[in-house]
């Protein structure tokens, strides 16, 4: 039987060898193409890595030693920060597990409910940090607490789409035989649904952690916006360092 | 007891259950025998709705599986446990707490929001039902750590702590040792005589389905073959449902 699988009629029908050569040929060249492009795009010249290394060094050098006196205010920051991360995530993480069973195709109670679901955790992931972080300033006035909303929204976003994939990955096996006992919808998930994924769940959204980076850096919040304040003058305080910077990448640019 | 009737169902274009008929009958453990594809593991899940089957009646304990929606699905639904082909325990809860998850249907939601809360008296059901398949030394421990033959009569102990008129089991033994598999179908037809339960067992043993059934059951191509007491079933018979492979390449 496997004899006949081989006649010359069924190797006839794959392209003949010089056109997939040839093909072969033209993705590599295009893959060339860009590649050149994006170097030249990027205005990459690794030489000015070296002339340039001087500068860099001279930068590093004017860090030290550090402006002591900005240092309890920098600390308060970073608390507040840690804060805001800490509240904001603990906030997406109930939402996201009340969400995800309604976005997952697999268990969601009705249609309407995932799209509304998949909608809602659409526009979280859409919205940037720093807009709903500006539409929470405006709401709750000018507060640490408005970054808490603004890394809320943004963490459900993402958690809940991860969370509704894991449930849609998960073998239902478990779950029918729930289903089938006569059980309610809110006891398989409870029982069936959470044991499952709990360990996939938690590590998710300690995956999530670098929302702690987000926080620090979403700029309209006073969190975010404080810390990036306190180090830009930690900095800068140790010498006229922006119009060094500048004045060095333009004679550089001169050449 | 169950009794199906005129079942239908087709994926696509291919059909699948091509008008079955089948009734399960109090104290009796009815073998279901047929090759892969044949239909059996869609019958079981067109049966209690998992999959919407295309036609024909299903009546449980006196309730009319295909009419029933929403809450009422989920009553008449309670009548009948499952035993699925993997073991599908919540293998990160103990044995004694999956024995109970078997009773959830009838908790209050708020009785149900954690396995503390579950009543005393509930829990005492679980373990008499794992004591009755002989698992009680087990009852705390994770059901991920039990073995596959130990793993299926906790599921078992779960249909019992159900209190289902009805079990269905898909394939209960494929993947267990014939030491364990016999003591599974042992069980079976144990409990059947014992509690008077309809039980329905899908299996590819041949010799296990003569020793334990009161009723064997040939499928072929979505029909039933043949439907009666092991003992009037001959071996030809059997042997005619597994038809040499002829889409090998």
């Amino acid at each position: 039987m496997t004899s006949t699988d081989l006649t010359p009629r069924r190797l006839g029908t794959r392209p003949t060898p010089w056109l997939r050569t040839a093909g072969t040929l033209a993705a590599s060249a295009a893959v060339v193409a860009l590649y050149v492009h994006a170097w030249f795009d990027t205005d990459v010249d690794l030489s000015e890595l070296v002339t340039g290394f001087h500068n860099m060094a001279r930068i590093i050098g004017q860090m030290f030693p550090p402006n002591w006196s900005v240092l309890s205010a920098s600390v308060r920051a970073a608390i507040v920060t840690f804060d805001t991360a800490l509240l904001g995530t603990t906030a997406a993480f109930v939402i996201s597990i009340i969400l995800a069973p309604l976005a997952a195709r697999n268990i969601t109670p009705h249609p309407v409910l995932y799209e509304l679901a998949r909608a809602l955790m659409g526009i979280a992931r859409t919205i940037p940090l720093w807009v709903s972080g500006l539409l929470f300033l405006v709401t709750v006035g000018i507060s640490p607490f408005a970054g808490v909303l603004a890394l809320a929204v943004e963490t459900v976003g993402v958690l809940a789409k991860l969370y509704a994939e894991a449930i849609e990955a998960m073998d239902m096996g478990p779950v029918d035989a729930m289903r089938v006992s006569g059980a309610r919808r809110t006891q398989v998930f409870l029982h069936s649904v959470l044991p499952s994924l709990t360990p996939t769940f938690v590590g998710l959204v300690i995956y999530r952690r670098t929302v702690l980076r987000s926080a620090s850096l979403s700029p309209p919040t006073p969190v975010g916006g404080r810390i990036a304040c306190r180090a830009a003058r930690f900095v800068a305080r140790r010498a006229d360092l922006m119009p060094g910077v500048v004045g060095e990448s333009l004679r550089g640019r001169g050449r | 007891m169950l009794e199906i009737t005129g079942l239908r169902k087709s994926f696509g274009t291919r059909e699948v259950l091509a008008g079955l008929d089948i009734a399960v009958a109090p104290g009796e453990l009815t073998v279901v025998l047929g090759a892969n594809g044949s239909g059996k593991s869609t019958l079981l899940r067109c049966a209690m709705r998992l999959i919407e089957p295309d036609g024909g009646e299903v009546s449980l304990c006196g309730a009319d599986l295909r009419r029933v929606r929403g809450e009422q699905l989920r009553l008449a639904r309670r009548q009948a446990a499952m035993v699925f082909q993997q073991v599908l325990l919540v293998r990160r809860r103990s044995a004694l707490e999956n024995v109970a998850f078997g009773a959830l249907g009838e908790l209050p939601l708020y009785r149900s929001l954690s396995t503390r809360l579950f009543p005393e008296a509930l829990r005492a059901r679980a373990y008499e039902s794992l004591e009755r398949v002989g698992l009680a030394k087990f009852a705390h421990q994770r059901a991920g750590t039990l073995s596959g033959g130990q793993a299926q009569r906790v599921a078992v102990a779960r249909a019992l702590c159900q209190r289902a008129r009805v079990i269905l089991a898909d394939e209960p033994v494929a993947s267990l040792d014939p030491r364990a598999a016999d003591s599974v179908l042992a069980l079976l037809a144990d409990v059947a005589k014992s509690e008077n339960l309809g039980v329905l067992v899908v299996l590819h043993q041949p010799e296990l389905a003569r020793r334990y059934a009161d009723r064997l059951v040939g499928f072929f191509d979505g029909r039933v073959n043949f439907d009666r007491a092991p003992s009037q079933v001959s071996d030809d018979e059997v042997e005619a449902l597994y038809p040499p492979d002829d889409d090998e390449h």
